[in-house]
């Protein structure tokens, strides 16, 4: 066992631990830290980041008020950088007893806090956003502040002065020497603690003359391992963060404190907070539905609108409450911290335990901690923590604007790794390099990676190709950290899934399983370092109101438009596919979309069917036995609903198109083609264009990746080594092109736009010959692989012109959104549809129709100052799922159709909307909702009676199924867009 | 659930997932990486902005206001007008140097340099063509000495209207909001759509007006399009009551009156609400003609191939493609859609010493596509782009009112007269 000796030892990386060894290691002393995970893994890391100004506890609780003053005069000196001073109100709404507000302002003057009585006019100046029916406001000095920031340079600090860190290292018991009998009696002392160090998965024990047990909610766990038992009640607090900052100031309900009443504006998001539920263990908690319901509601009162608000995500840590005797509430136990030397206490030396308090007071309680363990020590040395300030590189004010500020001026716009959070690739180096990050989540604490709406969507797979190629570690060590990774942030988004968030996480499932396959990466997929989950909330049923969006009618209103034969709500793969089939007959069809569809983020592949929904078996070959069987298992499958002829039809169909608009797309039902992902992983797809093909895994001839330097969306090295690992020998290679190198901007679209210029093709092709001339020879067997950029209008022929130069074959590799492949076969329908006199027109939202019994009369688009009527024969619905738009959800769990209110199908109020595993084989139920159709894919009620005769709906509004589990999203699209396509151009109008 | 409810400009930033479409759609940033595109600037930037604090920006200058963006987000992000906020702020903070400031605010007083101008035509139209005015004016002033200045009219749209006879039979009214480029520029427009109009049975009413304010608002000059905009409203608000129509042939001047102006400048009050309500653009007013069977279709054929481009600002209508849809019902008359995103000059964006190449080089599919078609003319709804276009190929560019008006019986004007002369008899 790996040994270590040390004066004193710490337990806990949180705020308090991290403030206690600054102050040993300051005062001389030789110390060591241990944390189970990364510092602040626990509660500092968890909470709502408020530096208190006192206000809050004034009533209650007015010592811990007086504390809490000091110290925030204290720590706006000592560490400016981690605090933001945003100011603090104290708002009487009309819910709160008026009484209260003398009492706070009495409070506050007693405890020496400033406060000052504002108009409600100021007030609102100020912040917009408060309910204007708020009667008082008192402003006082709260601020935010950065806790992962200050517990990094607490400890950084104290590494200077020479203490010991070590994260990752679990306490598995502390030491004891003596005599001690089994029930913990006996004369002996704490003489250090055994670890587990997660890392290397091996043992360390510390040796130490004194333990200081800051472990926080864990306290009563870490001391029981030495028979000592401590009444430590882990109180849960949930929060949850909104998207952006409604508030710039910390927003206080005037009352005495309860749950969901404080709003705290910090970084780029507001965090509303908390609730307060006594939980058995630190380790096993929920967030529960009423948590969340009921922050909304508090929310409401403070700021009308609330709701409406897109939150992030949600979290809950543990509060470290100490009660010598049970209390029923845990908010009526003083929020002052709690000392104990346990030799006073239970005749145990060689332990302090220090807990309770707040963030804000953490130095005050490091202070009084070490003033005891010199006591114990017998040596006297006086603290300075208050004196010397905090050292970082950076020691601007900390401020919201900052980081923008900063990529702004060096116009490092290529260098943004995290979009949400404009975390850049330094900052990811230097968490990597310099910070010592053990997985992707110790890099999110560093740098506020993947913290922002996305929700690593897009940052994960930057952050796993950066890590991978900094650290190259075994390949399945970079997968499981990247699945742990998106794992971690599902835990805190599934209790705020719903509106524009739920939309991001379909997108975020979009790409990471139907791009990027991860799911099927080599490797266990997930590690010992992974964050701990949640434990499910006991999800209650939610309201669902049978019907909402009532249907308005305009009669009113001019008819503006003249009218279609067939309008094409949507632009997606399926609503251009039945754009072009209706206007195969000469039938006037326009398209009109609020936007650009799913197929810009997609694989620009078509997938029919990967893996069989039910075993998850991937279908290499005979597919179409497979959906034969598959339909016949789901006859309501859109699939089912079509008939497989159709299927075949649309394919070949399609097909015909793309070559004709010199794009050809290859394959057929016989089988799936199997190509490598920007992830590395192997993906069933069944149409492909020929510029992916060479990639295909049935072949074996060794690869060269080939990535750019600092286009960070396509890491050579990553996928080489797993393609490696799945048999397939490659090699990863960066190019660094003096074409691209002064470029401030470097995207997938800008590297297409590079490829259309032969200039650039044969820059591209000598580098590759110089670099490695030994593998471009005549007679060695080969093949080059390019992230999928390799032109937009001209696809077909410059990967053709690079085979040609390279000698060898050539394949794409699609990767994150925006996919070039789809914008081609955009471009391709799109100019079919147009060539026929079809018109398609974006910026059109549709938000309401007209209907008069089972017909539609009129659909309405947003438009400037009034809504535009467009009316047709025949109208076509693809609007696709939550992630197109066509179905919306809210925080009252109401979900439905977002144009004519077509019943859904959706799962039962029971059933909970999620798995707890992000990437669930099975896929999260809420995802097999839907429209229920006839085999005219005309929507159906619950009796199979035809709704609207002239409406059909394709695509992936399509109920009973999940397209991207199933890896049949352009499949459906296809053959729902050319069945309906198909039918309404030979309907007679 | 109401996904209808209108969010304020920077609230929309929350429909944000991070997609990347507008970043592959924008045309500014398809050709400068001193914009690194729409996402950034809007949605992501806009979580970094804190009002009364320093601003952060500088980039979001480049945002040329094309709003194609806003037209291919698939969830509804108001990209343009969050980055128009933020270039406000840079103003208002003095973030742009004072010279710089001077030249917008020069540029974007279309309105005051024809006021001044027009009494001197010759002379101004003189200086503004000679090669030392504008290299002095570029080096002073930072005016590119190429971007394309448009030639004072000798008679003011208002001028001559004040001399038309009103028409014997008029059945209905409308207000016409001619727009600085018709009143002292083109004022054959303004004649063009006055004769329409009439030929529909409408008496025209041309009440006191001033600039839209847009050129303002696209350079970051708030307070002074607020005045603008204020103005208008009262000049047109009481009309707007009556339940009498506002038209505009100028689609920038139309879509600044039923939306840019009241949102951006958070002006929510009835009349300006009233005003933008009633307002319509010339295409499409008509086609709500056409819908109701009250259009007059007697067209004579116009057997012309001719290429026609949408203005950015058009399209941010959402009305798609009156313009086209409109000429479509004219015999004869063929217009080739130029399918181009932008012809760069963006109102005042591509007259800036700065961008000047960025808005050339945005604007050069559209004018390929235009000397490919090999016409004598193009048609195109706005002022700024016909410049542009023009300036950028040589080949002259009307506004569609234009073609109505012959398609009426009126007798062409300007380019449109020289390619009816020259090639008078062109069939299919």
């Amino acid at each position: 066992m790996r040994q270590i000796n040390t004066d004193v030892l710490v337990i806990g990386g949180g705020a308090t631990g991290t403030g206690v060894l600054r102050d040993l290691a300051m005062r001389g002393f030789k110390a060591a830290l241990v944390e189970k995970r990364d510092l602040t893994y626990g509660t500092t890391g968890r909470y709502h980041g408020l530096l208190h100004s006192g206000g809050r506890y004034v009533v209650k609780d007015p010592q811990a008020a007086r504390e809490c003053i000091e110290e925030n005069r204290i720590l706006r000196r000592i560490m400016p950088q981690c605090i933001e001073d945003t100011g603090g109100f104290f708002v009487l709404t009309p819910w709160d007893d008026p009484q209260y507000a003398p009492l706070f302002v009495a409070g506050c003057q007693k405890a020496g806090i400033p406060v000052e009585e504002i108009t409600i006019d100021q007030m609102l100046q100020e912040e917009p956003a408060l309910n204007p029916e708020i009667s008082r406001c008192f402003r006082v000095p709260d601020a935010s502040a950065d806790s992962f920031l200050a517990a990094d340079l607490n400890a950084e600090s104290a590494r200077q002065y020479g203490a010991l860190v070590l994260t990752y290292h679990e306490v598995l018991r502390l030491i004891t020497k003596g005599n001690q009998t089994s029930d913990g009696k006996g004369s002996f002392r704490v003489a250090g603690a055994v670890c587990q160090d997660l890392v290397k998965d091996e043992e360390v024990a510390i040796d130490a003359d004194l333990v200081v047990n800051a472990s926080g909610a864990w306290a009563g766990k870490i001391a029981s391992s030495a028979g000592i038992s401590i009444s430590i009640r882990p109180g849960k607090g949930t929060m949850m963060a909104i998207n952006h900052r409604v508030v710039n100031t910390v927003i206080n309900r005037c009352k005495m404190p309860t749950d969901g009443d404080i709003i705290v504006p910090a970084h780029t998001v507001a965090v509303i907070g908390t609730t307060d539920e006594q939980v058995s263990d630190p380790d096993h908690f929920a967030i529960e539905d009423w948590e969340i319901r009921l922050m909304l509601e508090e929310g409401e009162k403070l700021i009308p609108g609330f709701k409406n608000y897109r939150f992030l995500r949600s979290w809950a840590g543990v509060r470290p409450l100490y009660q010598e005797e049970n209390t029923s509430e845990s908010r009526d136990i003083t929020r002052a911290y709690v000392l104990l030397d346990h030799a006073e206490r239970d005749g145990v030396e060689g332990m302090l335990t220090i807990t309770s308090g707040k963030w804000t007071t953490y130095r005050k309680m490091a202070e009084a901690t070490v003033d005891k363990v010199c006591e114990k020590l017998k040596t006297k040395r006086n603290c300075r923590t208050h004196l010397e300030a905090l050292q970082s590189a950076d020691a601007h004010l900390h401020r919201l604007g900052s980081r923008l500020a900063q990529v702004e001026a060096q116009k490092d716009f290529r260098n943004v790794i995290c979009e949400c959070e404009l975390a850049t690739y330094a900052d990811i180096e230097k968490a990597i390099l310099s910070a010592k990050a053990n997985t992707i989540d110790d890099i999110r604490r560093d740098t506020r990676l993947g913290m922002g709406p996305c929700q690593g969507g897009f940052c994960t797979l930057r952050a796993a190709g950066i890590l991978h190629q900094l650290r190259q570690p075994a390949i399945e060590q970079t997968n499981a950290a990247l699945c742990d990774f998106l794992q971690e942030r599902w835990k805190g988004l599934q209790p705020t899934l719903w509106g524009q968030q739920l939309r991001q996480e379909r997108l975020d499932e979009l790409i990471y399983l139907d791009v990027l396959n991860i799911d099927h990466l080599p490797g266990p997929k997930e590690t010992r370092l992974k964050s701990e989950p949640y434990l499910p909330s006991e999800r209650q049923e939610t309201p669902s109101p049978g019907s909402n969006l009532p249907v308005e009618t305009h009669s009113h209103l001019p008819r503006t438009s003249l009218q279609t034969d067939i309008l094409v709500i949507g632009a997606g793969l399926s609503g251009l596919m039945a754009a072009w089939r209706g206007t195969a007959q000469g039938k006037h069809l326009r398209l009109i979309a609020k936007g650009w569809g799913t197929h810009y983020w997609g694989s620009g592949c078509i997938d029919v069917l990967g893996y069989i929904p039910a075993t998850q078996a991937l279908i290499t070959k005979d597919l179409a036995g497979q959906l034969e069987l598959l339909i016949k298992e789901n006859a309501r499958h859109p699939y089912a609903v079509c008939g497989l002829d159709q299927l075949q039809a649309a394919l070949k169909a399609f097909q015909e198109v793309c070559k004709q608009g010199g794009y050809p797309l290859d394959g057929t039902l016989e089988k799936n083609w199997l190509l490598p992902t920007a992830s590395g992983a192997i993906r069933p797809t069944c149409l492909a264009p020929s510029s992916m093909l060479a990639g295909d895994a049935e072949i074996k001839t060794p690869a060269i990746i080939v990535g750019f330097d600092r286009f960070f969306d396509f890491y050579p090295h990553l996928i080489a080594a797993n393609l490696s690992a799945q048999g397939i020998p490659a090699q990863g290679i960066l190019l660094d092109l003096p074409s691209l190198r002064s470029r401030r901007t470097l995207s997938g679209r800008i590297l297409a736009q590079c490829f259309e210029a032969p200039e650039f093709c044969n820059e591209v092709v000598q580098h590759l010959k110089t670099k490695i001339p030994q593998v471009f020879q005549p007679g060695k067997e080969l093949r080059v692989g390019f992230p999928a950029v390799l032109g937009l209008n001209n696809a077909h022929h410059i990967w053709k012109g690079l085979q040609q130069a390279l000698g060898c074959p050539v394949f794409e590799i699609p990767g994150l959104p925006p996919s070039i492949p789809g914008m081609r076969l955009q471009q391709v329908l799109s100019q079919a549809i147009q060539s026929r006199g079809g018109e398609i027109f974006e910026g059109m939202q549709v938000q309401k129709a007209e209907c008069s019994g089972n017909e539609v009369i009129t659909v309405w688009s947003e438009a400037a100052a009034r809504q535009k009527p467009h009316r047709a024969g025949q109208y076509v619905l693809a609007t696709g799922n939550f992630i197109g738009g066509g179905m919306v959800s809210d925080a009252d769990g109401n979900v439905a159709e977002a144009i004519f209110n077509l019943p859904l199908k959706k799962p039962a109020p029971s059933t909970p909307w999620f798995q707890s595993d992000f990437l669930s084989p099975t896929g999260h139920p809420i995802f097999f909702s839907g429209i229920k159709v006839n085999e005219n894919l005309q929507p159906v009620d619950e009796n199979g009676r035809v709704l609207y005769l002239n409406l059909s709906v394709v695509g992936s509004l399509l109920a009973d199924t999940d397209p991207i589990r199933e890896r049949s999203l352009e499949g459906i699209a296809l053959a729902t867009g050319y069945t309906a396509g198909t039918r309404l151009g030979e309907v007679q109008s | 659930m109401n996904p209808k409810l209108h969010q304020p400009v920077e609230q929309t930033l929350d429909q944000c997932i991070k997609c990347n479409i507008c970043t592959t759609a924008c045309p500014v940033a398809a050709v400068t990486d001193l914009f690194p595109g729409p996402k950034y600037e809007a949605p992501q930037a806009g979580r970094f902005r804190q009002a009364g604090q320093p601003t952060p920006d500088r980039s979001v200058d480049y945002c040329s206001g094309c709003r194609v963006c806003n037209m291919i987000c698939p969830t509804g992000v108001k990209i343009a007008e969050i980055n128009a906020r933020a270039r406000a702020v840079m103003v208002e903070q003095g973030k742009v140097p004072l010279l710089l400031r001077l030249r917008n605010n020069l540029i974007a007083r279309a309105e005051l340099v024809g006021k001044l101008g027009q009494p001197f035509h010759p002379l101004v139209n003189f200086a503004l063509n000679i090669k030392p005015a504008r290299w002095i004016a570029e080096v002073t002033l930072g005016i590119h000495r190429s971007a394309p200045f448009p030639r004072l009219t000798g008679q003011k749209f208002r001028t001559w209207f004040k001399q038309h006879p009103k028409p014997a039979n008029a059945s209905r009214k409308i207000v016409y909001f001619h727009g600085c480029s018709t009143q002292y520029y083109e004022p054959r427009v303004g004649r063009a759509a006055v004769r329409v109009l009439e030929a529909n049975g409408y008496e025209v009413i041309v009440p006191p007006q001033n600039c839209c304010g847009l050129p303002l608002l696209s350079n970051g000059e708030f307070q002074a399009a607020r005045k603008y905009h204020a103005n208008n409203v009262r000049h047109l608000a009481d009309y707007a009551r009556q339940g009498i129509p506002i038209i505009g042939t100028s689609t920038s001047c139309t879509l600044t009156l039923k939306e840019e102006a009241p949102e951006l400048l958070d002006m929510h009050d009835e009349a300006t609400g009233l005003v933008a309500q009633m307002t319509y653009d010339f295409n499409e007013l008509l086609l709500n003609l056409a819908a109701e069977g009250s259009l007059n279709t007697e067209f004579q054929p116009i057997p012309l191939t001719l290429g026609y481009h949408i203005p950015c600002q058009y399209r941010a209508h959402r009305l798609g493609k009156p313009g086209l849809e409109l000429l479509s019902l004219v015999p004869g008359l063929t217009l080739i859609d130029s399918q181009a995103t932008c012809c760069g000059i963006a109102g005042t964006y591509g007259y800036k010493k700065e961008k000047y190449e960025i808005a050339m080089e945005v604007g050069k599919p559209l004018f390929d596509f235009v000397r490919q078609i090999g016409e004598k003319i193009v048609v195109c709804d706005s002022e700024t782009c016909r410049w542009q276009i023009t300036h950028a190929t040589g080949v002259p560019a009307i506004h569609p009112v234009e073609l109505l008006a012959v398609a009426y019986g009126f007798p062409a004007e300007g380019p449109l007269a020289q390619l009816l002369t020259a090639e008078p008899r062109r069939t299919n």
